[in-house]
């Protein structure tokens, strides 16, 4: 029977977002914030996707399970208004892990933390659960997925797509049957049988999700423990997603992806996608005019947004609000984000600019050729030539930052031993 | 009680104007578009934000619901919250009472149960539709200090253009802070002084209301500047005029809009919008939705200010774009203002023109000349309109809203009015 209570076209489904993740390979730009609140595209942060995916499925009850810095996440998802998560069946809560009588611990994994949070979930009956993580860059009708899992009469149904061989070791991977039920499941394995990748996105039948978290308090990760188990015993089905999806969690990928919405053909579309940025969170967004482009400036191929001043030169790159670009100055296939001032003839070549940086007159950030140089003390993190800039760090009029190299947050103009800083050299 | 507040500040907001009427069809115009995201109504909400005035109410007859779309609940100018509010005041029907407003000053005092309800100390009566920042703190106090019945913002402006506003005659009492005001004269043929009156009013209320009586026993015309100021100075109230020295923008006219508008413009621009902190609804038509403008690889920006939510690939210069409008390959937008989801298409060229929302502009149009000759009218296009492809235009035309595209079939002459 319909739940009265339940209203037209709504699902009786309670999400939970995972948030807590480090994405520590992004490096600095997770060194004050979790990666779901890493600022993305100009406007937005990366769990806007999620959350806006949430909101245009139709589920209006949601739990956020933060861990790692969850400040700015926390000040972001404010009371879940920007996503139309206030009203009397709506509601978005902010998960953290807690001491108690017995759960009096981090949580240790996924599953784990969706087991410390068993109250939330009774409080909130519901017929599924849809459980998916504030990390990733897509769009997705969640709303037909839960129809999908409901007509297959699943326990639990997980979205899967195609991934390139070369990186499917990196994910949990499940090999179907012709109906669409995983029959075989791998996890991050080192040789794949198979191209199908999970995206962490699970729908469980709430009382069968209950049920498996009860048994073995040990078990805290679902890709390692409750799905090989479910998939042996219980009816298990690989919901197809095929689209736009990116995991943003290196430095390369992260720009690779903000790169993405410059081009029309590259699939993403933040507006088209119904995406909605919170512009009542931090930094006040709300306060912004519109972008001003001063007599004589150039700008291409670029997302600029509002409140930007642009006097230089500024190509195939994304601002978000309040970047200004002095006179002379060029910014070019570059990430810039809010508030950072680029003054008179500074050049800002393949870098990323955490907030409120400032870079000096004359100063030039990516300098030279050495592209591939890698970082020292992160090689694996930076590689490809993508210089980082930390919040808030002053780097000194004229100063020559060479590819690759960290600039922490914070730091002062001061600092600089000199005023060059080699390929690949951390300050 | 420390929290009430004791200044009630009163919006009129209600009129429209014959000369902006294409602007004003469908809106009031306070309402009407203004600095790339925002509305008119927006400079004097955000200046009683920043003036710590937040309990305030609008008094709007004319097309209503785009306003009352607009002010929302309030927050967006944090006039929410138990000492903090925005009430909106239509007219209504009641016992002995069923007309509409027939004038600013009938418009306050059909709503004197509410300024009673409030039963504010001072009461700040400000019009809608003018482009300024003022700290009104600093008209209150001088209001307080001189112990004034009514004190009203004056400008000094030239004397060849005073006639356009009530001009009064102000002594220097306190220097270049305000005086006494010594005569008063409403549009005069002939000004003899040249301090205009901004149409900022601090009353006391005690006195507005006795003068509001006398106004509706006695009179056929119901306005401040020709009836309430000049009862005022007849019964030996103590009138004063505060001097404000400020950048002042009329948007009356086309033309005096399409000027204002060019003001947010150049290297130093009088009207400094980024330091005026100016504050709209973002919820209004769902800008706060829009992503970042989106420039296209060819696209030419010059001296413009353009919202998010915007897409240009062609070229534009000493424009205004709010959010969603769309510039094309090979378009040409100079001297103009665009407001909310236009779309110039690939080839069109636009030179000085105002658009209202909604309206395409079809491929290979012709509005306009190109500048160089400041002297030539504006063009203003009503809303919903779509300009056929290679459509010729002159200068100084009126488009009316939503027209047939058969009138648009041949071209435009200058100065030539659509409907």
């Amino acid at each position: 029977m319909k739940n009265f209570t339940e209203p037209e076209g709504r699902r009786n489904t309670l999400a939970l977002l995972l948030a807590g993740g480090v994405g520590s390979r992004l490096n600095i730009l997770v060194q004050t914030r979790a990666k779901p609140a890493v600022p993305f595209g100009g406007l937005y942060r990366v769990i806007d996707f999620s959350l806006s995916n949430v909101m245009n499925s139709r589920l209006g009850q949601v739990g956020v399970l933060t861990q790692y810095k969850p400040l700015s996440l926390m000040r972001h998802v404010g009371t879940g208004e920007a996503w139309d998560f206030t009203g009397r069946t709506r509601g978005v809560k902010i998960l953290p892990p807690s001491t108690g009588f017995k759960d009096s611990d981090w949580y240790k994994g996924t599953a784990d933390a969706v087991r410390q949070n068993i109250n939330f979930i009774k409080s909130h009956p519901s017929e599924d659960i849809l459980i998916l993580s504030g990390d990733h860059i897509y769009q997705m009708d969640l709303d037909d997925m839960i129809t999908f899992h409901r007509d297959k009469q699943a326990d639990l149904t997980i979205a899967m797509m195609v991934v390139e061989m070369s990186e499917i070791h990196q994910f949990g991977t499940g090999i179907t049957d012709q109906e669409g039920r995983i029959v075989e499941w791998e996890e991050k394995p080192a040789k794949p049988r198979t191209n199908l990748a999970s995206m962490g996105i699970y729908v469980f039948k709430t009382r069968y999700l209950l049920d498996m978290l009860a048994d073995n308090r040990e078990e805290v990760d679902f890709g390692h423990h409750l799905i090989p188990r479910a998939i042996i015993r219980d009816r298990v089905f690989a919901y197809p997603f095929t689209g736009y999806w990116r995991d943003v969690g290196t430095v390369q990928a992260y720009w690779e992806a903000n790169m993405d919405i410059l081009r029309e053909d590259s699939g993403i579309s933040p507006e088209k996608w119904g995406i909605r940025p919170n512009p009542y969170a931090d930094g006040q967004p709300a306060d912004r005019c519109p972008a001003r482009f001063v007599a004589g400036c150039r700008t291409r191929g670029s997302l600029i947004s509002a409140g930007c001043r642009i006097e230089g030169v500024v190509e195939n790159s994304v601002l978000a609000p309040g970047v200004v670009v002095g006179p002379g100055a060029v910014v070019r296939d570059s990430i810039v984000l809010d508030d950072c001032v680029i003054q008179e003839g500074a050049v800002v070549d393949l870098a990323i600019l955490d907030k409120r940086a400032v870079i000096g007159a004359g100063a030039t950030v990516g300098h030279g050729e050495g592209k591939e140089v890698p970082n020292r003390a992160h090689p694996t993190h930076l590689y490809t030539g993508i210089t980082l800039v930390g919040k808030e760090a002053e780097v000194p009029a004229g100063a020559r930052i060479g590819r690759n190299c960290i600039v922490k947050p914070w730091t002062k103009a001061a600092a600089f031993p000199e005023t060059s800083l080699a390929d690949g050299e951390t300050l | 009680m420390k929290l009430k507040p004791k200044t009630l500040a009163m919006i009129l907001a209600g009129g429209r104007v014959d000369e902006l009427n294409v602007l004003t069809y469908y809106r009031p115009k306070s309402a009407v578009p203004f600095g790339g995201f925002a509305r008119v109504i927006d400079f004097p909400l955000s200046n009683l934000m920043r003036s710590g005035l937040e309990r305030v109410a609008i008094l709007s007859q004319y097309r209503s619901f785009s306003l009352i779309n607009h002010i929302g609940s309030g927050a967006a100018w944090d006039m929410i919250g138990r000492y903090r509010g925005v009430f909106i005041l239509p007219p209504y029907i009641g016992y002995g009472q069923s007309h509409w407003y027939r004038g600013p000053a009938d418009a306050v005092y059909q709503n004197l149960d509410f300024i009673h309800y409030h039963s504010p100390e001072n009461l700040l009566i400000l019009s809608g539709d003018h482009v300024y920042r003022m700290d009104y703190r600093a008209i209150l106090d001088y209001h307080r200090e001189k112990d004034a019945d009514l004190t009203v913002a004056f400008l000094k402006v030239p004397l060849a253009e005073a006639h356009r506003f009530g001009v009064a005659d102000l002594d220097d009492e306190d220097g270049d802070l305000g005086g006494r005001v010594l005569r008063y004269h409403e549009k005069p043929a002939h000004p003899e002084f040249s301090w205009a009156s901004l149409t900022v009013y601090c009353f006391r209320p005690e006195q507005l209301y006795k003068v509001l009586e006398e106004n509706q026993r006695e009179d056929q015309s119901f306005e401040f500047g020709r009836d309430i100021i000049p009862r005022f100075l007849q019964r030996g109230l103590r009138v004063f005029g505060y001097k404000f020295d400020g950048y002042w923008g009329y948007t009356r006219t086309i033309d005096e809009y399409w000027r204002t508008s060019m003001d947010l413009l150049g290297p130093k621009p009088p009207i400094p919008l980024e330091e005026w902190g100016l504050r709209t609804n973002l919820e209004h038509r769902g800008i706060r939705d829009c992503q970042p403008l989106q420039v296209g690889n060819e696209a030419v920006i010059d001296d413009s200010l353009v919202y998010n939510g915007c897409r240009v690939e062609g070229r534009v210069e000493r424009s205004i774009l709010f959010p969603g409008v769309q510039v094309r390959k090979g378009a040409v937008v100079r001297d103009s203002v665009l407001f909310f989801n236009d779309v110039v298409e690939e080839g069109a060229v636009l030179d000085k023109v105002v658009s209202d929302v909604n309206t395409t502009f079809g491929r290979g149009c012709r509005f306009g000349e190109p500048a160089g000759d400041v002297a030539r009218g504006v063009t203003v296009v009503g809303w919903r309109n779509r300009i056929p492809a290679a459509t010729v235009v002159g200068c100084g035309c009126t488009l009316y809203p939503h027209l047939k595209p058969e009138l648009l079939n041949r071209p435009i002459a200058d100065e030539e009015v659509v409907r």
